[in-house]
C-alpha cells in the first residue's frame, strides 16, 4: 500500500500565491524550493492542530471533536509557531 | 482592484479549506475521531492566518540576509520554534536537494553517454574513410 499520507497535501502554487499576498514588497520572491517546504510546514501545522484537538476530545470522552476542544489547545499550537518575544 | 483581490483571497481560503478537510478526514479515520465542520472551518482559518505571519517572518529573513528572494534557508529558521519541526523540514530540505543532485546526474550521464555515442559513431566514419 503506497504512503496515503504523501498524496494529500498543499499545492506548491497554492502556498505561493498565499505566502506572495501577504510579503509587504513588491520585489519580494519565493524560491521553489522554499514553496515546497512552506507547503509541507503548513500540513504539519494542520495535522498538529488535528491531533492536539482529537487528544484533547479523547481526554474529555467526547466521540467527535468539536470547537471547545479546538480552542484549548490553539493558544499553545499558535504561540509555538509564532516568532514572538 | 481591490474586487480582483478579494476573489483571489477567497479562492486561496477555499484552496486551503480544501485541503484541511481532506487532511483531517484522514486523520478522522486514522484516530477514529472526527471533526465537526465548525472544527475544520477554525483550523482552515487559523491555518490561513498562519500563513501571514509565516509570510512577514520570511520575508524579513530574506531582507536580513540581503535577498529579494525567500530561500529554504528562511524556511528553516521559520521552523526553528519546534524542534520535531524543525528536524522534519531540514530532512524535507535535503530530500529535496538530493532530488535535484540525482537530476543532474542523471542529465549529466545522459550527456555523456551521448558523447561517447558521437566519438564512436565519428571513429567508424574515419575507418570507413568518410
Amino acid at each position: 500500500m503506497a504512503d496515503k499520507d504523501a498524496e494529500i497535501g498543499f499545492k506548491k502554487e497554492t502556498v505561493s500565491k498565499l505566502l506572495s499576498s501577504s510579503f509587504k514588497e513588491d520585489k519580494t520572491r519565493l524560491s521553489g524550493d522554499a514553496a515546497l517546504l512552506m507547503a509541507e510546514l503548513l500540513k504539519v501545522f494542520v495535522q498538529e492542530a488535528a491531533v492536539r484537538s482529537q487528544k484533547q476530545a479523547e481526554s474529555e470522552d467526547c466521540d467527535q471533536v468539536d470547537i471547545e476542544h479546538f480552542e484549548k489547545i490553539l493558544p499553545q499550537l499558535v504561540r509555538s509557531s509564532k516568532m514572538g518575544f | 482592484m481591490s474586487v480582483d483581490k478579494d476573489e483571489t483571497q477567497l479562492r486561496l481560503k477555499a484552496a486551503v479549506h480544501y485541503t484541511v478537510g481532506r487532511l483531517c478526514q484522514r486523520m478522522g479515520e486514522v484516530h477514529r475521531r472526527e471533526f465537526s465542520r465548525q472544527v475544520l472551518a477554525a483550523i482552515a482559518e487559523t491555518a490561513f492566518r498562519q500563513c501571514d505571519i509565516f509570510a512577514k517572518d520570511l520575508e524579513a529573513f530574506a531582507r536580513h540576509a540581503k535577498r529579494s528572494t525567500v530561500s529554504s534557508e528562511d524556511v528553516k529558521l521559520v521552523a526553528r520554534r519546534s524542534t520535531a519541526l524543525s528536524i522534519y523540514i531540514q530532512n524535507k530540505s535535503e530530500e529535496l536537494n538530493q532530488e535535484q543532485r540525482d537530476l543532474k546526474k542523471k542529465n549529466a550521464g545522459k550527456r555523456k553517454s551521448r558523447d561517447t555515442e558521437e566519438r564512436a559513431e565519428n571513429k567508424d566514419k574515419t575507418k570507413a574513410g568518410l
